[in-house]
């Protein structure tokens, strides 16, 4: 299709340009021949006018097809000799009278050089030859006829069939090879793109495809800046969830102490007891049990708290709601809240077990501190096929959804008040789930977390 | 330019130098004439002159001129010595000329004029008074068969010049045959010598014209030298030029001329051309 759009076009442009060269030429030779002409008209030398024409129109485009003569006509405007004698015989008068249907200008009125185009497409030149003193002695005559102006359909047919067959043979193949080149890098960054935000970036970094195309390297640049910010992001949350960890740790600290410390008073008075009353049966039996309720107490605490300093890797189990309310309870008694909990676990948990414990710590303690002295804090823990859900009711002040909103939105969960509320946003945002205020609640507030219940795509911490 | 006007032009340069009265010399002899029919002229030239100048003794150079008049200007102005011309000047300057020899065609020093016609004509030419309202081409106004001959068939025919379209001279026989051909005329008076040899040569224009009258034999065109001024080697060039037929090298020259030898040829050979150019008025034969 190009080729031949091209050869249409060079078709014109040669046509214009043949023309051109053709009236120019055309220019030059009736120059020529008045010069030449002159002498032999002076002289009635009319052999030597035939051959001259005949050497000249040989000069000139459409001589050999026949398309073009020439001729120089006499004072009258009859023909003094032509190049093709038997289409321009001798004696016949063409200035004034018709010439293929079109009346040619009469020789009185032929004072310049006039240009003619006749219906037929055909140039007609006349030009008066004038002796040295201005007289006249007659008028060179010459025709092109249309075909010589046309473009040489063949030739370029010729140049067409050799561009198709370049552009079929060459082109094509360049071309689909070049579209191919040009659209792997962005199918392959469509493909990255899509898998941004589910894989880790370290690997999807290498798989951005390295291109020349400016264009292209921008967009990959872009990708790979925002990997990189994503990846800043995972990073900064990765160390935002631990430093809460060891915050919440920190701030369990006191409870856990208080935990071990209580018995521990107990402990170090029972062993004082077995070291002054150790003979009596009865105390030292009762003195034994006492140790073991205290070193039982303490282990259940420390045995709650062990996983929550440890990075796991396991799906959630019920129990793990249990170690959750062990380490939270001691304040909650010194608050004197009332805190229960209820399962609701109807199929496999097949959630991470490390973010949902954070997730469920951190609500709890957001509970404990919004309840109240001799609040309720209610703890709900539900399970089907499609999701896991952690919902947390506290009878404190009701959370307007506003106020929840400018909590959760406090960038990068910088306000430490609300600061564990947003760790359980973005873990929700990043396990594609949800984190709301259940607005239908009537005393209170109820928060919900919940997940789809499925393997995550892959292991996270 | 064509071949022909290069020939022309290439004799026209080699004989530029020779310009001005020139003292006869010894040692060298030039010989004028018009064209004569053969492709390559330059060269036959050539081979003529070191034959005739290894025969004559003395240098022999051929000087080539498109019209009679510019040979019989050369000759009168003693820039040659010799001179191949037609019957009617001969005769016409008969007091200054003499005759050196005249050629022998098919055996005899005779050839017809002949009047011809192009074959694609759509118009009958079969005749002189065929002629009214065509273009007839001439060849030289000094030329027997290509004017004078015409001249006496036009007036025999009851054709006036100013009855024809136009006439025009076309400056030598050949020329004659390719104006017919190419039909700038319908019809020429053409030298039947050169319009046979020329057919013989497998000439293109010849093939495009056919022959409609021949006229009467008239006396070959002949070598004649000036009847007053005898260059001194005249005697050897006539011997030279006569005994061609008797020799190898002068056979082959014969044959490219279509010729068959030189005879020396007498006046009286030109009796018809005499009697025809007394005739014509403004012929320069009186009566």
């Amino acid at each position: 299709m190009t080729a031949l759009l091209v050869t249409a076009v060079s078709a014109r442009m040669s046509a214009s340009t043949a023309r051109r060269e053709t009236l120019a030429m055309l220019d030059r030779a009736v120059v020529l021949l008045v010069a030449q002409a002159r002498p032999l008209l002076v002289g009635d030398d009319t052999w030597r006018t035939f051959t001259l024409l005949r050497d000249t129109v040989g000069l000139i485009p459409g001589a050999a097809t026949g398309h073009t003569r020439l001729a120089v006509l006499d004072t009258e405007g009859r023909v003094f000799a032509a190049s093709e004698p038997v289409q321009l015989e001798i004696g016949r008068t063409l200035l004034g009278s018709d010439w293929h249907g079109q009346r040619l200008m009469s020789a009185s009125n032929l004072r310049t050089r006039q240009q003619l185009a006749l219906n037929n497409g055909a140039v007609i030149l006349l030009e008066p030859i004038r002796s040295e003193d201005g007289q006249s002695l007659g008028y060179v005559f010459m025709e092109v006829e249309a075909p010589v102006f046309e473009p040489d359909w063949l030739a370029l047919a010729k140049t067409a069939l050799i561009g198709i067959t370049l552009a079929v043979m060459l082109l094509a193949p360049a071309g689909w090879w070049v579209g191919r080149r040009m659209t792997r890098p962005v199918e392959r960054l469509v493909k990255v793109i899509e898998r941004v935000g589910r894989e880790a970036p370290n690997r999807l970094r290498n798989e951005v495809p390295q291109t020349t195309d400016p264009e292209l390297r921008r967009i990959g640049g872009a990708v790979l800046q925002l990997m990189s910010e994503l990846e800043q992001r995972e990073k900064a949350e990765a160390r935002a969830l631990s430093a809460q960890r060891l915050a919440t740790v920190g701030r369990m600290t006191a409870a856990v102490a208080h935990e071990i410390n209580n018995p521990l008073a107990g402990l170090i008075t029972a062993t004082q007891t077995l070291r002054l009353h150790g003979d009596s049966e009865p105390i030292r039996l009762s003195t034994v049990d006492l140790l073991e309720r205290g070193l039982q107490q303490i282990r259940t605490t420390v045995a709650a708290l062990l996983p929550q300093a440890r990075r796991e890797d396991r799906a959630l189990e019920p129990g793990d709601l249990d170690d959750i309310v062990t380490l939270v309870r001691t304040t909650a008694v010194r608050q004197h809240i009332t805190l229960t909990t209820r399962l609701e676990v109807e199929s496999a948990l097949r959630v991470p077990s490390a973010p949902l414990r954070q997730v469920m710590l951190n609500m709890l303690l957001n509970a404990l501190g919004a309840a109240g002295e001799h609040g309720r804090i209610e703890a709900v823990l539900k399970a089907d096929a499609e999701s896991v859900h952690f919902s947390v009711l506290n009878t404190g002040t009701p959370l307007s959804s506003e106020k929840f909103n400018t909590t959760l939105d406090t960038e990068s969960g910088q306000d430490p008040r609300g600061f564990g509320l947003w760790v359980c946003q973005e873990l929700a945002s990043h396990f594609r789930g949800g984190f709301n205020l259940d607005e239908t609640t009537d005393s209170g507030t109820r928060l919900v977390f919940w997940l789809p219940n499925r393997e995550p795509l892959e292991k996270e911490t | 330019m064509n071949r022909r006007h290069g020939i022309q032009a290439l004799l026209a340069t080699a004989v530029s130098a020779i310009t001005g009265p020139v003292a006869a010399s010894a040692a060298r002899l030039r010989i004028g004439l018009t064209s004569v029919i053969l492709a390559d002229q330059v060269a036959f030239l050539s081979r003529w002159e070191r034959y005739l100048s290894s025969n004559v003794g003395c240098e022999v150079s051929f000087v080539a001129r498109e019209s009679y008049q510019a040979i019989l200007d050369l000759l009168f102005s003693g820039q040659i010595d010799a001179a191949w011309i037609c019957g009617y000047p001969y005769i016409r300057y008969e007091s200054d000329l003499s005759l050196l020899a005249v050629p022998l065609y098919e055996g005899e020093p005779v050839y017809q004029a002949y009047l011809i016609r192009s074959r694609q004509l759509d118009v009958a030419i079969k005749q002189w008074s065929d002629l009214r309202g065509k273009v007839l081409a001439y060849s030289d106004p000094l030329s027997n068969s290509g004017w004078l001959v015409a001249q006496v068939q036009l007036a025999l025919a009851g054709v006036r010049e100013r009855d024809l379209k136009r006439v025009f001279f076309a400056h030598g026989h050949r020329n004659v045959a390719e104006a017919v051909a190419a039909r700038l005329a319908q019809a020429g008076s053409i030298d039947g010598y050169v319009w046979e040899t020329m057919r013989q040569q497998g000439m293109a224009a010849i093939a495009q014209t056919e022959v409609v009258w021949k006229s009467e034999r008239h006396g070959f065109p002949p070598l004649v030298t000036l009847r007053n001024t005898a260059h001194p080697f005249r005697p050897q060039l006539q011997q030279a030029v006569l005994s061609m037929s008797n020799d190898g090298v002068g056979q082959a020259l014969l044959h490219d001329l279509n010729l068959t030898g030189f005879t020396a040829g007498s006046p009286d050979l030109f009796d018809s051309i005499r009697r025809q150019a007394q005739t014509v008025p403004g012929s320069g034969v009186g009566a």
